[in-house]
């Protein structure tokens, strides 16, 4: 497998505290990838690590087989879009794309006039005028545009309505179509992922609670409602990752390769929220004194 | 990334087009005037010490002219431009970027940060220091005449030597070190504070304390100041005053030195015939030159001829001047050795962001 990032041991400490502390995870290529976790885990310390805008404090990163912001080289082959979508408010949309021109020497300006074109944006609009969706969407277009190998995305929804959050995923989808590019794409809305992603990742306090592609997990885990009993008697093999007890019934979340066969159970499939829930649920139970929830899109 | 670093230097670039603009056509429109009136003054045809009288008349009607107001204005600017473009061109440099979370779109294009820095520090910086340096040599330009008056022996008002503080921060190459190092100072403070605002607050104490300190206690001190002790009476139109309950103590201070023209006095005080300091008024001089009523009540010297006698009686009583001063010659050396200074200090502030930048996001 290779490793559109690789990290060991890595760990962030601001003065106070460790934003991230001894993550060690690989996320492989030729995936849409949502990395998923409550505020805190470390998602957005993660991705800057990831992308040189933060050196560790400990540990190591490597993307795509080199170290963060290397080099020009390294910088061309990651496009990345941060959590504000930040673009320069006095600059127009067309200086945007003149930028990118500049200096990327991959630039793709037909896929960049293309996006601008669709999206409707007046190239001769200051950006600082522009709705937080279509700023987003001038972020995202500049990242594309460079025609990185990994686009890297940092919670890019979370300030946007539910119509432009639609839009800002289908664009992406569409080029991740036409493109051969991986996408590592964080949020802690499980509904857009389910949405984008084939591959997710979980993590909550800086530890990787699951990882693996959507249709694997979906079809590993699953609900078991019954009378009530211990999970201690379940088969090997099977993994409970959460329970939850009245006085007579039993409702279990597993996880198993092979088929449940005990009668006694009623078997339901689960979706990606409920799994990726009963995973930040089980870490909580390490952690017990934050307890996150998740929002729901809308 | 320099067609880049240009695009976000626009505004920038047009502020100071029109600053040297505007400067210029001040210039422009009334350095040909002043010209004109120093010709007038018959001061383009004197030789030697013939203009003096005529170098002290048009330098007396400067006080009474606007090219006074000019001159002060103009000076002003140039001293200010260095501190406005480390505050409105360094500190929001870095700053900005990490305040409006640009930094993130910039420093993910395909250019490392130490290139971005690099393009950003020579645009701005050498802007600075052209800017500056073209405000400095049009305000030359128009100041000749006075400066020219000044070398003939006048110095009143605003004509003032190559060394005085005003003069020596705003001509020669001296605006290059500052525009250089407050620009950098401006970028430094923005990396550190990360804040636009508090950087420039910032900016502004640290140069104005520099600005300040240079001319007191540094660059008297940039070469050893050499020593003369002179006679009293050779000290031309340095007037003695006496001080003192019935004028037994006196003060005198050169304000030229004889075949020193434009040396930079930094101290200076009559010394008795052991050759230490003095201010007691010899017995014999006390009531010497002064007038009834004045004098040893400490009302002054008779007009006219009262000082000199003062002088003349101090003289034979052994009392000399000693005088601690940079000779004129050393002015391009000075020069030289301060805009290095503060070229050297840009460059470390410089040098610093480079290592700085790496670890901010």
């Amino acid at each position: 497998m290779n490793a559109v990032i690789a990290a060991s041991g890595l760990g962030k400490q601001y003065r106070h505290a460790w934003a991230l502390r001894d993550c060690t995870l690989a996320i492989p290529e030729g995936h849409v990838v949502g990395l998923v976790g409550p505020n805190g885990a470390g998602k957005t310390t993660l991705l800057r690590l990831a992308t040189g805008m933060l050196m560790p404090t400990r540990g190591t990163i490597t993307v795509l087989g080199e170290r963060p912001a290397a080099g020009p080289a390294q910088l061309a082959r990651v496009g990345f879009v941060a959590q504000d979508t930040a673009v320069y408010a006095r600059m127009t949309v067309a200086d945007h794309l003149r930028l990118g021109a500049w200096l990327n020497p991959g630039w793709d300006d037909d896929l960049a006039r293309q996006r601008i074109g669709q999206l409707a944006l007046d190239p001769k609009q200051r950006a600082g005028s522009l709705s937080g969706g279509q700023r987003a969407q001038l972020a995202l277009t500049l990242a594309m545009a460079k025609r990185p190998e990994l686009l890297i995305l940092d919670e890019p929804v979370a300030s946007l309505d539910p119509l432009a959050r639609r839009e800002f995923l289908q664009g992406l989808m569409e080029t991740v179509a036409e493109q051969r590019l991986s996408v590592v794409l964080s949020s802690h809305l499980v509904a857009d992922l389910e949405r984008v992603c084939d591959y997710v990742v979980v993590l909550v306090a800086s530890r990787v609670r699951v990882a693996g592609e959507v249709s694997d997990l979906l079809a590993s885990h699953h609900r078991l409602s019954g009378p009530r009993r211990a999970p201690g008697s379940l088969p090997a093999g099977q993994e409970v990752i959460t329970e939850s007890h009245t006085d007579k019934q039993t409702s279990l979340l597993v996880r198993t390769d092979g088929p449940v066969l005990d009668p006694a159970w009623a078997v339901k499939p689960v979706s990606l929220e409920d799994l990726v829930l009963a995973y930040m649920r089980r870490a909580g139970d390490d952690a017990p004194a934050r307890r996150q929830h998740l929002g729901v899109a809308s | 990334m320099i067609r880049f670093g240009m695009l976000q230097f626009r505004i920038q670039a047009i502020t100071a087009a029109v600053t040297l603009a505007a400067f210029a056509v001040l210039l422009a429109a009334t350095g040909p005037h002043l010209a004109s009136t120093y010709a007038a003054d018959g001061l383009d045809i004197c030789h030697g010490s013939s203009c003096l009288s005529p170098a002290t008349y048009f330098t007396a009607s400067l006080a009474r002219s606007p090219y006074d107001v000019v001159f002060l204005l103009s000076t002003g600017i140039i001293l200010l431009a260095p501190a406005v473009i480390g505050l409105f061109w360094g500190a929001p440099l870095i700053a900005r970027e990490l305040e409006t979370g640009t930094a993130a779109l910039a420093w993910n294009q395909s250019v490392t940060r130490t290139r971005w820095l690099a393009v950003k520090l020579a645009i701005g910086g050498l802007t600075a220091m052209a800017v500056t340096e073209a405000l400095s040599l049009m305000q030359t330009w128009w100041a000749v005449p006075i400066s020219q008056a000044v070398a003939d022996g006048s110095g009143a008002g605003v004509a003032q030597s190559r060394f005085s503080q005003l003069n020596f921060a705003t001509h020669g190459i001296t605006p290059l070190g500052y525009a250089a190092f407050a620009f950098a100072l401006g970028v430094t403070a923005g990396a550190l504070i990360r804040r636009t605002v508090p950087a420039m607050a910032v900016t502004l104490a640290i140069f104005a304390a520099l600005q300040v300190a240079m001319p007191l206690w540094v660059r008297p001190n940039l070469a050893p100041p050499d020593h003369t002790v002179i006679p009293v009476t050779a000290l031309g139109g340095a007037g003695p005053s006496q001080t003192g309950p019935g004028g037994d103590t006196f003060s005198l201070y050169a304000l030229t030195i004889p075949g020193q023209p434009g040396a930079w006095i930094l101290s200076s005080g009559p010394v008795n015939t052991a050759g230490q300091a003095t201010s007691t008024t010899p017995v014999a001089c006390a009531s010497v030159g002064t007038g009834p009523g004045g004098g040893p009540q400490g009302n002054g010297f008779l007009p006219g001829q009262g000082p000199a006698a003062f002088v003349g009686c101090l003289a034979s009583h052994g009392i000399r001047e000693a005088i601690t001063y940079q000779p004129a010659s050393r002015y391009w050396r000075f020069q030289l050795t301060e805009t290095a200074i503060y070229l050297a200090l840009a460059l470390a502030l410089a040098g610093y962001c480079f290592r700085r930048l790496r670890r901010l996001s």
